[in-house]
């Protein structure tokens, strides 16, 4: 076994187990910490597929902000209780759980009978390579990606403001 | 190197977990960072076709460059409507707020 594909489990347990524990832990501050442990191990696959620039952004958009904004709605939030009392949606929690795990069978069963040509060489792209891109071909959803922080940073600021007292 | 279809099988497994914790939870936080699970499994895809996929080149990259944008406009309005939401009903319980369901 290669190093790579030792590295490669790893994380990937990492990333499973976290993200199922967001599901499964009792406190919501734990699950916030849980979610924060998966973005990291994501972005340590990033890096293993050699896609540095998109590893380092993912550890500061994800690990550094994110989390930190759930931090700060989860604080804002009740946090104290836990338990929201007895679900009234039992058989709902069955169908998904069916329905999803049913989705998941059928994409497995897709992505192990696919025959995908294997590639020799990774392709390692250079942060030049995605500069060029993003500035030549794809310069209109670029300038869209910026109108679209600009209104979500409006948005955010005028819904989560406080009324003033009428 | 790693065999791509494994990139894809985590990022699938990956996906599930969120839509599950989409559909059951009922904590509008976990909601949310359960939509975050499921744009990051994506991300895993583009990442994973960029680098070893059958026709690698950078476009990938710059794809999941987009996606973390909107992940985090999404993340900031959403949040907001949940502070909102609390500051109004008082409860972040999903099924408290059933105004629009029939």
């Amino acid at each position: 076994m290669t190093a790579q594909m030792t590295f490669f489990i790893i994380l990937a347990l990492i990333a499973i187990v976290s993200s199922v524990l967001v599901m499964a832990l009792r406190t919501i501050s734990h699950r916030v910490v849980s979610m924060a442990f998966s973005f990291f191990a994501i972005a340590g696959l990033y890096f293993l597929l050699g896609a540095e620039f998109i590893g380092i952004i993912q550890i500061m958009v994800y690990v550094g902000a994110i989390t930190i904004l759930f931090v700060f709605g989860m604080m804002m939030t009740e946090h104290r209780n836990i338990g929201f009392g007895p679900d009234p949606r039992k058989i709902q929690q069955v169908v998904s759980f069916l329905g999803v795990a049913t989705l998941l069978g059928i994409m497995l069963y897709g992505i192990f009978s696919m025959d995908l040509p294997t590639t020799p060489q990774p392709y390692v792209g250079s942060v030049e390579a995605i500069g060029l891109e993003l500035y030549g071909h794809y310069f209109i959803a670029f300038l869209g990606s910026a109108f679209l922080l600009t209104s979500a940073l409006i948005g955010a600021v005028v819904i989560a403001r406080k009324e003033a007292d009428e | 190197m790693v065999p791509i279809t494994l990139f894809l099988a985590l990022a699938a497994i990956l996906f599930c977990i969120g839509l599950y914790g989409v559909l059951t939870r009922r904590h509008l936080v976990i909601v949310l960072a359960s939509i975050e699970i499921m744009l990051n499994s994506v991300n895993i895809n583009l990442v994973a076709f960029s680098a070893i996929g059958p026709f690698a080149n950078i476009s990938g990259q710059v794809f999941s460059l987009f996606i973390i944008t909107v992940a985090a406009a999404e993340a900031a309005v959403g949040l907001a409507i949940l502070i909102a939401l609390y500051r109004n009903r008082n409860s972040i319980d999903v099924i408290k707020h059933d105004l629009l369901r029939w």
